[in-house]
């Protein structure tokens, strides 16, 4: 339960934060920190307008995406505690639950007949296809590693003590981070603040839906942020008892919103030809990671 | 420590497959050479000092000053364009580097040696495969400088893993190869870029009777 509330409160600043950082960063005072907040709070009070065009699927997909990330959200443990859910693979279940919310997504993109938002959602489904290999390899060397195969498990047996697991820990961090940016469509693989049909990836699958449904994507979108923060922090909090780590949690959260307000100030979008090759870079680190971790159980030196 | 040292340096062996400019090229080829430095410091730490000195220096001098410096001096001296041009996509560059890591991991888990310790060993493979492949892939004479850079690196970390045992004689050999590839090329770049705008081994294939 604490995992959840947890994530909750995260989730509520998360984008404020990135959102400040930006603005910051580029010499501008900026909204407040809520604003995110009361922009989903405005767009939940408004009804949804359909296109004659879509089927039942447009207006099913948005609270299914939504859904998907709830459920995610379940299994993700807090150090010690476990999540809601906690079972063997569960980390399967976190990934492909988030998977079945971002189908029903593409498939009400599709659903839309719009020629853009086809060719966004076949975008987002090569990038998300390629970051799931990084996710799968990271997350069983991580199982290997520490022997369990459920989430909390892992997280409360993994010790970091040699040099070598700082570096792996060091790289895990990374994979995870850049995963939640392709996941989020986040700067270096999509620009969320284009105004070009042709150059968004996440933006112009949303773009027929209005209203209640927006609020429910952006609201998920924010969710998911914090999800893929907390289980960052998952990595180091470990077995630190809870007036450490809930403070830890925190900082490890706000610190990842800078870092993405951060590179999101100071890096370009890559070319969309780049793309898949810098996702494939993240399945190489965790293949490493991989064999660090056969390293560390001497199977291997 | 070695270890993480030796995780990295195969991460700038990714690096390398995917970047686009000569520059990065260069300045991931000084990289390898102070990460380099560092693992001598720790791995050599049974050799006597003056020989640790030598090699300290070799490695931080060499190559990560000298050969870069030399490389980028003659990158302008030859108005030579920064970009890369390899024959394949990046792509598919990175997806060879990833399959030839992998096994030279293989090679390394099936011989059965207690002698050889493996991470030197994979560590030094790939990086020498994956200096051949850098030299196949492109298409810039300058490109297969660098190439044959990282392979004398992949040597380098081979003989590192036997360097408590014979140090100075290893060491002679690669500053001597060092030495040899650079000095013999760079005059070839020179004279090349003096008739040749543009150094293209494309039309080296040019240089027959009709």
């Amino acid at each position: 339960m604490l995992s959840i509330l947890l994530n909750l409160i995260a989730a509520l600043f998360f984008t404020g934060i990135v959102i400040r950082t930006k603005s910051k960063a580029s010499g501008r005072k900026g909204p407040g920190i809520m604003q995110p907040i009361r922009d989903v709070y405005r767009l939940f009070r408004k009804g949804s307008v359909y296109s004659e065009t879509t089927s039942f699927i447009f207006q099913l997909a948005p609270t299914v995406y939504f859904a998907s990330v709830v459920m995610a959200m379940l299994v993700v443990p807090f150090g010690k505690s476990p999540g809601v859910l906690s079972f063997y693979g569960d980390f399967i279940f976190f990934a492909y639950v988030l998977a079945l919310g971002k189908f029903f997504s593409i498939i009400s993109a599709l659903d839309t007949g719009s020629s853009f938002e086809g060719m966004g959602a076949s975008r987002e489904a090569l990038y998300s296809m390629f970051a799931e290999p990084a996710f799968f390899i990271l997350m069983g060397s991580l199982a290997l590693l520490s022997g369990h195969t459920s989430f909390q498990g892992i997280f409360a047996s993994l010790h970091i003590g040699s040099q070598i697991s700082y570096a792996l820990a060091a790289l895990a961090t990374f994979v995870l981070l850049m995963i939640a940016m392709i996941e989020n469509s986040r700067m270096p693989i999509d620009d969320p603040k284009t105004h070009l049909e042709l150059t968004m990836v996440h933006e112009v699958m949303i773009l027929d839906n209005s209203g209640f449904d927006l609020g429910l994507i952006l609201t998920a979108g924010y969710l998911k942020f914090a999800l893929y923060g907390a289980l960052i922090v998952n990595l180091f909090i470990g077995v630190i008892p809870y007036q450490y780590a809930i403070p830890a949690f925190f900082a490890i959260q706000f610190l990842m919103a800078v870092a993405i307000g951060l590179i999101e100030s100071f890096m370009a979008r890559f070319r969309m030809s780049h793309n898949p090759q810098f996702i494939v870079v993240l399945t190489s680190v965790s293949l490493l990671i991989f064999f660090g971790v056969l390293l560390i159980l001497q199977k291997f030196v | 420590m070695i270890h993480v040292l030796l995780i990295i340096f195969i991460i700038t062996l990714f690096y390398m497959a995917i970047a686009n400019r000569l520059m990065t090229y260069i300045k991931v080829l000084a990289l390898q050479g102070v990460l380099l430095f560092f693992v001598v410091f720790f791995q050599l730490s049974k050799i006597d000092p003056f020989n640790l000195a030598f090699i300290l220096l070799e490695t931080i001098v060499f190559k990560s000053l000298a050969v870069p410096i030399f490389l980028s001096y003659l990158l302008k001296r030859n108005n030579i364009t920064r970009e890369a041009e390899p024959f394949l996509p990046n792509f598919v560059s990175l997806v060879i580097t990833t399959s030839i890591v992998v096994v030279n991991i293989l090679i390394a888990t099936v011989i059965k040696d207690d002698h050889l310790d493996k991470i030197f060993f994979v560590v030094a493979l790939s990086t020498l495969f994956f200096g051949l492949y850098l030299i196949a892939t492109r298409r810039k004479i300058i490109t297969h400088v660098m190439g044959y850079m990282v392979i004398e690196n992949g040597v380098f970390v081979l003989s590192l893993a036997i360097g408590n045992e014979m140090p100075l004689l290893v060491n002679l050999g690669i500053m001597l190869d060092i030495f040899a590839s650079v000095l013999i090329l760079g005059i070839f770049m020179n004279k090349i870029g003096d008739v040749f705008k543009d150094v293209d081994v494309d039309q080296l294939s040019n240089l027959k009777d009709y």
